[in-house]
């Protein structure tokens, strides 16, 4: 299955493979424990962060189940690296795949993760022909649950206490939206702006 | 961990006990059976499948690793029919996750069976194994099945729509839970009440 190779730009922003010189900018957030959460390369330390951003920088398409795609979030004006948004491709008789997301404490309240959001759904449930896409998210974060169910995604599940992370037990959300449901609305708005502009 | 129950366990109308040799022909009568097969991962089974199962099933009586599954009989006691199996399965080691699972012969539901049963699998996983969670799953049109987890008290958790494919179809699939603490106090207060 094709990801798209060229990086996708939405109104702010740009979603583009990992490089070695965002070392600095990932190393703001990345050694954050709530960051650490969902993270499958861990980057305590600058050591593990470069070999963090080698793996990402080599997940760009997805060959079989269980491949991510992993890409930095930039902001188009500044270049400034705002956070990281993946997707992994879970199953493919159901084709399923899953979102993950860290955006910089720094840069939150923005809306960039919705804006990367979208322009990732779009490309999952369009070219990627994906039939449900899932979201994580800790129980806590109540700023990350609200924005996956701004985007049309259900809650789906609510875990209590399933797991343990860092010696203390897990709660967690499980957000989905299927293709039918998802609307392509992030395209259509930016496009309507283009033509009045 | 190493967990093995001591058998049979009587309730007030059943006995939970190790599968025997010649439970294949009962094990037979029901898993042959499409309506009970129809949420069940496993398609309906021949009469040497069923005898496989049974015989793989005598020595499944202990949880140590992850996956580790105990099967047990469920036999009227009044008149010693065997209803169908009931199964606690190991899931997590580190954060103490099991499941649980129930087949009863169509002849025997809604008589309570099924969740009596489940009782004793609740106290054997919280009690025995010290497990701090358990989950049940099932189909969200087995409404007979997440009855029995109501009653259990078990929490709905998820509501997973078209995650998989089952059988050829979408799947759509409930879990319910139970932690340790709320089993201890629903058994508190059930005792309370009497």
């Amino acid at each position: 299955m094709k990801f798209p190779c060229s990086p996708i730009e939405t109104k702010r922003l740009l979603l583009r493979p990992f490089e070695r010189t965002d070392l600095d900018q990932v190393m703001d957030y990345y050694a954050l424990p709530e960051v650490q959460r969902y993270l499958d390369v861990k980057g305590r330390d600058r050591t593990e962060c470069v070999s963090a951003i080698e793996a990402m920088s080599r997940q760009r398409r997805f060959n079989r189940p269980g491949d991510v795609v992993s890409l930095a979030i930039v902001r188009r004006n500044d270049r400034k690296l705002v956070g990281q948004i993946s997707l992994r491709w879970t199953d493919a008789t159901a084709s399923q795949a899953e979102v993950r997301f860290v955006v910089n404490p720094d840069f939150c309240g923005e809306g960039y993760c919705t804006e990367a959001m979208r322009a990732v759904l779009d490309v999952a449930f369009g070219e990627l022909g994906f039939h449900r896409v899932f979201a994580r998210c800790g129980a806590k974060n109540r700023g990350t649950a609200q924005m996956l169910k701004k985007l049309g995604m259900r809650l789906e599940a609510h875990y209590r206490e399933h797991a343990l992370f860092q010696g203390e037990w897990d709660e967690e959300l499980h957000f989905a939206i299927l293709d039918r449901e998802w609307q392509r609305g992030g395209k259509v708005k930016e496009l309507t702006t283009h033509l009045v502009a | 961990m190493y967990y093995s129950p001591t058998l049979p366990i009587l309730t007030s109308r059943l006995r939970l006990r190790a599968f025997v040799p010649s439970d294949v022909d009962a094990v037979f009568d029901y898993r042959r059976r499409e309506d009970v097969t129809q949420y069940l991962t496993d398609p309906p089974m021949n009469q040497q499948r069923c005898a496989e199962i049974v015989g793989a099933r005598l020595s499944q009586l202990s949880l140590a690793e992850e996956g580790d599954k105990i099967f047990l009989a469920v036999e009227r006691r009044s008149d010693s029919a065997m209803l169908g199996e009931v199964t606690l399965i190991l899931r997590n080691l580190e954060a103490r996750q099991g499941e649980i699972g129930y087949i009863l012969h169509p002849r025997h539901h809604g008589q309570g069976y099924a969740t009596e049963a489940s009782q004793t699998l609740l106290k054997m996983g919280f009690d025995g194994a010290g497990l701090h969670r358990i989950y049940a799953r099932c189909d969200v049109r087995n409404a007979a099945s997440y009855g029995v987890m109501e009653r259990l008290g078990m929490r709905r958790e998820a509501h997973f729509r078209e995650h998989a494919l089952f059988k050829g179809a979408w799947d759509e699939e409930f879990v319910y839970a139970l932690l340790e603490d709320e089993w201890r106090g629903s058994i508190g207060r059930s005792l309370g009440d009497r």
